[in-house]
């Protein structure tokens, strides 16, 4: 009995489908177009929430020495660097090293010193935190010991680039969820046009006697038909485009880091299916409650 | 069978359909229910198919009062009632065969039943050749028959038919208050709401005249109108 209405409800979704083709083949593409809208922005959101971390990960800490320090002062200083609790690593730079960077970064601007046998650098200690919110603690921490003359991380950037990665976090957030509501409404319209269309069929089952699910349950399988097949569209095409993307950027753009094509698109796909599905079903509910009043 | 017991019906918006209205159907009656347009007689149907309820009074159907009944029990109730429709509400893009099928369908009859009973609903009305068609290629009074073999094909103990000969011609008619007829001769009751004078004069059946949302006459062997 539950089964025969089982085939019954796909038989009946599957058909109105096909009769009313146009009218599936709207729903669909409106499904497709928002969810492609919604993947990109997923995509764009997480690669640069990815690429602020990265960011943050890459700010460091630069305390130089006073130039009157002895190298076994200096490794002092080092051993009580590293004792400090959030601090991961620390690396020491010496003056001679510094002046080879500041060289390789400015060219000949910095040849003159070498030449005359000058070094107006310091040696200094480039320190990681842990995690990168502590920066600013551990700053703090090393401009009061002896014998560091001058902390350096950024003060100014690194506050201001948290703050930017959660403002963008927000905005991606209301934009997905407007989207969303989008779609829904979109949804429910296409498939009010194609209960309209069928309120005849639907007025006949109520007077034949057919109970009010039988008559929800094709409109609900169409509705979750119609999102699942809207959806799997931009999941394919994101998950062709992505892959090319991730491949062309490692070639071309080598210093932007991306995620990783396996991390992201699995999750993705699942997510994209399932707010199809959802947002087709709660289309058709939505719309077909109306004619059930009879 | 049916009773309705001192029934009023005011729309929400204020127009009074029915005022007061008593009578009593026994089982495998065939009644006419006759008055002009605006009489009662739509609103009357309405409420033995429990489209709504009435404002006040009770109605009763299989002994069952349907002011009373559950909402979810409604579709039960409907099942035990074919309804035959002025304008036939028949599905144009399905043939006659899936026309009749789909009433029994949406019940979740077995598909042997259907086989079994689609057909025989088909030859009662005599249509069992046109089964293949849609309904655009039939006439009048072969969409008619249709909505009859729709009707019938639950076995229902009640057919209400609205109207059912207002868009045919009257030989058409004719026969199919003959269907009808033959129908009721198998111990269906029979409720038809007509305006159709040349009918219900010659049939000779049980009248229920409305006027003005009240019952004026019921008699048995009735004619259309009493005055002649």
């Amino acid at each position: 009995m539950i089964f025969r209405n089982f085939v019954y409800y796909i038989k009946e979704a599957f058909g109105s489908i096909f009769r009313n083709g146009w009218m599936s083949l709207a729903s669909v593409s409106v499904v497709t177009v928002t969810l492609l809208m919604l993947g990109s922005f997923i995509l764009l959101n997480e690669n640069v929430e990815f690429l602020a971390t990265e960011i943050k990960n890459q700010v460091e800490i630069i305390a130089r020495v006073e130039e009157t320090l002895t190298p076994p002062e200096v490794e002092r200083l080092r051993a009580q660097v590293i004792q400090l609790e959030k601090v991961a690593e620390v690396r020491f730079v010496s003056k001679e090293e510094a002046l080879q960077n500041l060289k390789a970064q400015l060219g000949d601007v910095v040849a003159g010193y070498e030449e005359e046998g000058r070094n107006p650098l310091r040696d200094s200690f480039e320190i990681r935190t842990i995690v990168p919110e502590d920066i600013p603690a551990v700053a703090a921490e090393l401009a009061a010991l002896p014998g560091i003359a001058e902390v350096d991380y950024g003060a100014d950037v690194v506050p201001k680039l948290f703050s930017v990665t959660n403002v963008l976090k927000w905005i991606g957030m209301a934009f997905m969820i407007g989207l969303a509501v989008t779609a829904v409404f979109l949804i429910a319209n296409t498939i009010k046009l194609t209960v309209t269309a069928r309120a005849k069929e639907i007025m006949i089952m109520k007077w034949v006697g057919a109970t009010e699910w039988f008559i929800r349950w094709p409109f609900v399988f169409e509705g979750l038909l119609l999102g699942a097949a809207g959806a799997l569209i931009p999941a394919l095409i994101l998950q062709r485009l992505y892959a090319e993307a991730f491949t062309w950027t490692r070639i071309n753009l080598y210093f932007l880091p991306l995620v990783e094509p396996e991390a992201i698109l699995g999750e993705l796909t699942k997510l994209l299916l399932l707010l199809g599905a959802s947002i087709g079903t709660l289309g058709s509910i939505f719309s077909i409650r109306r004619f059930l009043k009879v | 069978m049916i009773e309705f017991y001192h029934v009023n019906m005011v729309y929400p918006n204020g127009v009074v359909a029915l005022k007061n209205i008593t009578f009593t159907i026994e089982r495998s009656e065939f009644v006419f229910m006759v008055g002009a347009s605006g009489a009662g007689k739509s609103t009357l149907i309405r409420l033995l198919g429990r489209e709504f309820l009435p404002t006040a009074g009770r109605i009763r159907v299989f002994g069952r009062d349907l002011t009373k009944m559950r909402r979810r029990e409604v579709p039960l109730y409907r099942r035990s009632i074919g309804v035959v429709f002025q304008d036939f509400r028949l599905l144009n893009n399905r043939t006659v065969y899936e026309n009749v099928a789909f009433a029994m369908r949406v019940l979740g009859a077995p598909s042997r039943e259907i086989r079994k009973r689609v057909p025989e609903a088909l030859a009662m009305v005599g249509l069992e050749k046109k089964a293949k068609r849609k309904p655009p290629e039939l006439s009048g009074g072969e969409q008619q028959r249709v909505c009859l073999a729709r009707a019938i094909v639950n076995q229902p103990s009640l057919i209400i038919a609205d109207e059912p000969t207002g868009n045919l011609d009257p030989e058409t008619s004719m026969e199919i208050v003959e269907l009808l007829e033959a129908i009721n001769i198998r111990g269906t009751t029979v409720i038809m709401a007509t305006h159709d004078k040349q009918i219900v004069d010659a049939k000779k059946k049980r009248v229920i005249a409305l006027e003005n949302g009240q019952v004026v006459r019921d008699e048995q062997r009735g004619a259309y109108s009493s005055d002649f």
